[in-house]
């Protein structure tokens, strides 16, 4: 058959290792760019498999199943660590491309410029790989190779996206740039996640996308902010740091050099958003 | 909010028949929809892409009518509603979700018909603005506001805001002028009838839940 929708993982792995199917979620990346009669071959559609739903939490973290559409993610009760990537969840696209699009579709499609990535960078992320030969778990900066390049071989699917219960710690807070509010692609983001406690940084995750060709961490900005009074946040985050980490490229959307200078103040504002109240006030 | 760009615009019979099919999707029940068995009648040729791939046989319940189609697997639902159903009030704007043109209920959630496969809508319920009117004829309160509030110009943006709006509005985000502007962000409207747009849904949200 040339369109299947599996309600189970074990079919869908059968199919997947028949070879040549084009694997399809919500359709938002692959039908918007490919023009749904191009599609190369007969269609692997994997959002009605029954170990791909649902956003659960439990002892050992969060997970996303691999068909968990934005807006699934958007309307999860999470706790505050996860806040950026709801608030990612919130931005991408449209309402429309939310209730379709899934957070494994923006991940397998591996543009620079995917929402889901910062936010989930910063909170340690893990994805599951599934095939029939077995399963096999990588750090998201692992599975990202390049831009549209990823560590998924050809009989597997992505069948869920974990964080370690460790990383549920703190704050988090998204920032998106774009060229106008909503439905818009970013020309630059920053995630942030914060652990904090009598006043000062326990721990900071900083991750920044659209700026190179993979979003990253930027550790040695982080380090620099261990121990740091609340009070002095803003100033801690040094601009010329993040932005030497950072690899920026002219695109339509802009050019590098605005790219290096937007980066670090978008780090700024996630990072102050992440801060307790009252320390923040400006 | 009529600026006259209108009526200096010449008025080709392509786009007579557009304007026409708009008012009448928009406003009542389609009449003497054409199903696939009166298609093939009609000897139309059927549209072979180059590489087509066998097609295959999916029910669709759309409006609360189930059909019968024999699809590319690769057909949209969009082009399955428009052109194998002849549910023409579903609007294809850029065909690439970029305006919200064609989206339709599925299930109660508004998604993209541009961007959702025919076949992987086989099950589910779909509703486009042919099926929103009472069967007498009174229109949904999302249709009335958007007439009463003069919420259009040339209309093509106007099935897909509206069934957009109706999902607005049952999500709970149309409580403020803010919330309607961020969660109809969406839509796009090339006359620019957002005011009213605005206005309207803001007025139906109040009829829908009084
Ligand atoms: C108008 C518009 C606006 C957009 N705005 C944004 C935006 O603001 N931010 C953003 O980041 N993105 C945006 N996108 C891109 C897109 O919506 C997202 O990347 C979305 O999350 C993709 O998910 P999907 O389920 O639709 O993926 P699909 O299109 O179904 O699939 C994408 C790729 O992933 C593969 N795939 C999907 N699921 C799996 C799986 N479980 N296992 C293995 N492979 C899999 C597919 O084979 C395909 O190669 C936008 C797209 C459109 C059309
Ligand atoms: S036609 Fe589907 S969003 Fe424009
Ligand atoms: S009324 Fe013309 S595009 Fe909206």
């Amino acid at each position: 058959m040339s369109y299947e929708r599996p309600a189970d993982l074990a079919r869908a792995l059968a199919l997947r290792a028949e070879g040549g199917r084009v694997v399809l979620a919500g359709g938002t990346d692959l039908l918007a760019a490919t023009r749904a009669r191009e599609l190369r071959g007969p269609v692997l559609d994997v959002t009605g498999v029954a170990e791909m739903q649902g956003v659960t939490l439990s002892a050992e973290g969060l997970r996303l199943g691999g068909a968990a559409s934005w807006t699934a993610v958007a309307r999860a009760p999470l706790p505050p660590a996860c806040a950026g990537l709801q608030a990612a969840a919130r931005v991408v696209g449209s309402t429309q491309i939310q209730n379709r699009g899934t957070v494994a579709g923006n991940l397998v499609n591996a543009s620079p410029a995917a929402d889901s990535v910062p936010p989930l960078l910063t909170l340690d992320a893990e994805v599951e790989l599934v095939s029939l030969r077995g399963t096999r778990r990588l750090a998201l900066g692992a599975f990202l190779l390049g831009p549209r390049r990823t560590a998924l071989a050809a009989d597997e699917l992505l069948v869920a996206v974990h964080v370690p219960a460790a990383a549920l710690a703190g704050q988090g807070a998204f920032e998106k740039l774009g060229a106008r509010a909503h439905l818009v692609i970013s020309i630059g983001m920053a995630a942030a996640r914060l652990v904090v406690a009598g006043g000062r940084v326990v721990s900071a995750a900083l991750a920044v996308g659209a700026c190179s060709p993979v979003a990253q961490r930027l550790g040695a900005v982080e380090a620099a902010l261990v121990g740091r009074p609340l009070a002095e946040l803003g100033e801690a985050l040094d601009p010329a740091a993040a932005a030497a980490a950072l690899s920026p490229i002219d695109d339509v959307r802009a050019d590098a050099g605005y790219r290096r200078a937007v980066a670090p103040e978008l780090l700024r504002r996630a990072l102050l958003a992440c801060a307790p109240a009252p320390e923040t006030a400006l | 909010m009529n600026d006259g760009t209108g009526s200096r615009e010449p008025t080709s019979p392509g786009r007579r028949r557009f304007l026409i099919s708009t008012a009448l999707s928009g406003a009542a029940p389609m009449m003497g929809r054409i199903g696939p068995a009166e298609a093939a009648e009609t000897g139309a040729p059927p549209a072979v892409t180059p590489g087509a791939m066998p097609t295959m046989a999916i029910s669709l319940t759309v409006n609360g009518r189930t059909h019968r189609l024999d699809l590319d697997p690769r057909k949209t639902l969009l082009d399955g509603l428009r052109e194998e159903i002849g549910l023409t009030g579903v609007k294809k704007g850029c065909d690439h979700g970029q305006c919200g043109a064609c989206t339709v209920l599925i299930d109660g959630r508004r998604e993209l018909s541009c961007l959702t496969l025919a076949a992987a809508a086989e099950g589910r319920e779909v509703v486009t603005v042919e099926g929103l009117a009472a069967a007498d004829g009174t229109l949904h309160p999302m249709q009335q506001a958007f007439i009463d509030h003069d919420a259009l110009q040339c209309g093509y943006c106007t099935p897909g805001q509206i069934l957009s709006a109706i999902g607005c509005v049952q999500e709970g985000h149309a409580e403020t002028a803010d919330d309607i502007r961020e969660y109809m962000s969406g839509n796009i409207c090339r006359c620019a009838a957002y005011p009213n747009i605005v206005a309207a849904v803001a007025d139906a949200r109040a009829r829908m839940e009084g």
